[in-house]
C-alpha cells in the first residue's frame, strides 16, 4: 500500500504539525499515522506537547502549520459527524446539573447518541445518574467524563490523561471498562505520563518530548527495552570496558554508567576485572532512558 | 435551533433556586410592597397611568431584565468550567450556542412577567384583554436588549467578577433605566442619560397604550441601537474568543 493510501485509510494522519505559544514551540514538527482499531498511548512528561497536540487534532486549536486528518476529514468535520470524541483532562463538568442531565444535554446535540443510559451504564455509573456533578469525587468525575465522551458513540475516543485524578484501584477498573470498549475495534488514543498504563492498555506507544516525538514502537518493543538496568560506578583506572550483558558505555573519568541487558553478568564481571569499583548502583531503565534504547536514537 | 438542547438547559435554569428567587419572586414581592407603600394603590401617577398598573409594569419590567442577566452569568460560569470546551466537541456551533442561550434568556424572562401581571390583575389592575396582551408582548419583547446584555457579559466577564458586573448592571438599567424613579423628577441632566437607556424606552412603550405623549419612534430608535450595538459586541467577541 502506498503512504497515500494508508493515510487515507487512517483514523488520525498528522503530518508536519506545529504549534507555537508565544516563546515555547509546544510542538515541533509531528508526523504520526494511526490506523483504525488501533489503542495508542501518547507518552512523555508534562509539558512535552502531548495536550497541545490532542487539542489539535479535536479542532479545539488551530495548528501553525502541517495537515491533520480525522477518517479523511478535518478534525471539526470528523467532531460534527460523531466519529471523535474526548475526555478533557480538566474541568467541564456543570456545577448545577445531575450526571444525567449533563450527559443528556451532550446526547441532544449529537445526530446519532447512544441512550443516556447506557452510556451512563458503560462507564459504570448508573448509581450517580441523579448525583449533582459537583458532588463526585476525582474519579467519578474523570467516568463522567468517559460517559460524555461515550455517547456520540465515536470511532476514535481521545483520552487526556484520563487517570490523572484516580487511586490505584479506580484507575484499574477504569481501564478495565476502556478494554470492554476497545474490544469492540475502536480507536483510542491516550495521552499519559504512567508507563505502565501505556505498557498495559496500549498497542503502541508514541514518546514525545519537548514537541517532538521521539519514539513510537510496539509494546512488546517497549517491554523488551524496560526490561534492562543502568550500571553506575566508579571505576579507578578503567580502560575500554568490554562487559558481557552490556549494550553501551558512556564514560566520564571514572563515573562509568552501562546500559546493561544482563546487569547481573556485568555486575560480576565487572568486580572480576576490577575488584576496587566502588558507588555501585544499578537502577531500572528510566522511561525516556528505555525509549532512546529502543530506538538508539539519542538527541540530548 | 436544537429544541430539545433547549428544553434541557430550560429544566436547568428553571431548577436554579437563585433564577426562582431573583426573577420569579422578588419582582412580585417588590410590587405588592410597593402598592402597600402607595396605600393601596387607589390612586392615579400625574401621567393618568392608575398607581397600581403602574407599578406593576415597573415591576415586571425589572423582573425582565433579571432573568435574561442571570442566563448571561451563566455563560461566564460555564466558560469558567469548561464546559464550553465540551460543547465544541458536540456539533453545536458558536452561534448555536449564542442562539441558543438567548432564547432561553427569552423563555426565562415570561414567569417573572406573567406573575407580576396576575398579581396585578388580582391587586386591581383593569385592562381589557386586547391591551392586557399588548402589555405582556411589550415586555417580553422589550426583554430583548437585556438578553443581548446578558449575554454581552457572559462573555466578557471572568466568573468572579461576574457577579459584580451583573449587579452593576442591573443597577445601571434598573434605577437609571427609571424602575424605580420616574425620570419626570430627575434633573435634566439625569433625565437625559436616563432616556440613553433602553429600559426608559421599554417602559414608555408599555405605558404608551394608556398615556399620551409617548414618543414610539424614538422608543423604537433607542432600542434598536441599543440591540444593534450589543449584537455586534457579542458577535465580536465571540470570535475573539474562538
Amino acid at each position: 500500500m502506498t503512504e497515500t493510501a494508508v493515510r487515507a485509510g487512517a483514523a488520525v494522519a498528522l503530518s508536519g504539525l506545529r504549534k507555537r505559544f508565544g516563546e515555547v514551540q509546544a510542538v515541533d514538527g509531528i508526523d504520526l499515522v494511526i490506523s483504525p482499531g488501533e489503542v495508542v498511548a501518547l507518552l512523555g512528561p508534562n509539558g512535552a506537547g502531548k495536550s497541545t497536540t490532542v487539542d489539535m487534532v479535536l479542532g479545539l486549536s488551530t495548528p501553525d502549520g502541517g495537515r491533520i486528518s480525522v477518517f479523511g476529514k478535518a478534525p471539526r468535520e470528523a467532531v460534527v459527524a460523531g466519529q471523535i470524541s474526548a475526555m478533557l483532562q480538566s474541568g467541564a463538568l456543570l456545577d448545577d446539573a445531575t450526571v444525567a442531565e449533563a450527559v443528556g444535554l451532550i446526547a441532544a446535540l449529537h445526530r446519532k447518541p447512544m441512550p443516556v443510559a447506557k452510556a451512563l451504564a458503560q462507564a459504570g455509573i448508573t448509581d450517580l445518574a441523579d448525583r449533582r456533578c459537583t458532588k463526585l469525587s476525582g474519579g467519578q468525575k474523570q467516568r463522567v467524563r468517559f460517559a460524555l465522551a461515550l455517547v456520540c458513540e465515536p470511532d476514535l475516543l481521545v483520552l487526556d490523561e484520563p487517570t490523572v485524578a484516580m487511586d490505584v484501584e479506580t484507575r484499574r477498573a477504569f481501564w478495565q471498562q476502556m478494554r470492554a470498549y476497545t474490544d469492540t475495534g475502536r480507536t483510542v488514543l491516550f495521552a499519559t505520563h504512567y508507563l505502565d498504563e501505556a505498557e498495559e492498555y496500549a498497542d503502541r506507544v508514541v514518546l514525545m518530548r519537548s514537541g517532538r516525538i521521539v519514539a513510537d514502537g510496539s509494546v512488546a518493543q517497549v517491554r523488551a527495552a524496560v526490561s534492562g538496568r543502568t550500571l553506575r560506578a566508579v571505576v579507578p583506572g578503567a580502560l575500554d570496558l568490554e562487559l558481557p550483558g552490556v549494550r553501551s558505555v558512556e564514560q566520564r573519568g571514572d563515573q562509568i554508567t552501562l546500559t546493561c541487558t544482563d546487569s547481573d553478568a556485568a555486575v560480576r564481571a565487572l568486580l572480576a576485572r576490577y575488584p576496587n569499583a566502588h558507588d555501585i548502583e544499578i537502577t531500572a531503565l528510566g522511561l525516556e532512558e528505555a525509549f532512546l534504547t529502543l530506538t538508539g536514537e539519542d538527541n540530548r | 435551533m436544537n429544541t430539545r438542547f433547549l428544553a434541557l438547559e430550560l429544566r436547568r435554569a428553571m431548577r436554579n433556586g437563585r433564577y426562582l428567587i431573583f426573577t420569579v419572586v422578588v419582582p412580585s414581592v417588590m410590587f405588592l410592597l410597593f402598592v402597600s407603600l402607595y396605600g393601596g394603590g387607589e390612586g392615579t401617577f400625574p401621567n393618568g397611568l392608575p398607581v397600581t398598573t403602574s407599578l406593576m409594569m415597573n415591576m415586571a419590567l425589572f423582573g425582565v431584565m433579571a432573568g435574561p442577566l442571570s442566563i448571561g452569568a451563566r455563560i461566564a460560569v460555564e466558560r469558567g468550567l469548561g464546559w464550553q470546551r465540551q460543547l465544541r466537541l458536540t456539533p453545536l456551533t458558536g452561534s448555536g450556542y449564542l442562539f441558543t442561550k438567548g432564547a432561553l434568556s427569552m423563555l426565562v424572562a415570561l414567569p417573572g412577567i406573567l406573575l407580576v401581571c396576575v398579581i396585578g390583575a388580582v391587586e386591581g389592575v383593569r385592562m381589557d384583554v386586547p391591551q392586557w396582551l399588548g402589555v405582556l408582548a411589550t415586555l417580553w419583547l422589550g426583554a430583548i436588549p437585556f438578553v443581548l446584555l446578558g449575554i454581552v457579559i457572559g462573555l466578557i466577564a471572568s466568573p468572579d467578577g461576574m457577579q459584580a458586573i451583573t449587579g452593576l448592571a442591573s443597577m445601571v438599567f434598573g434605577l437609571l433605566g427609571g424602575i424605580w424613579i420616574p425620570a419626570d423628577v430627575a434633573p435634566d441632566w439625569l433625565a437625559t442619560l436616563m432616556k440613553a437607556l433602553p429600559t426608559y424606552w421599554v417602559k414608555q412603550l408599555t405605558q404608551a397604550p394608556f398615556v399620551s405623549g409617548v414618543d414610539v419612534e424614538q422608543a423604537l430608535l433607542v432600542i434598536s441601537l441599543w440591540v444593534a450595538g450589543l449584537s455586534l459586541i457579542a458577535v465580536r467577541r465571540y470570535r475573539a474568543q474562538s
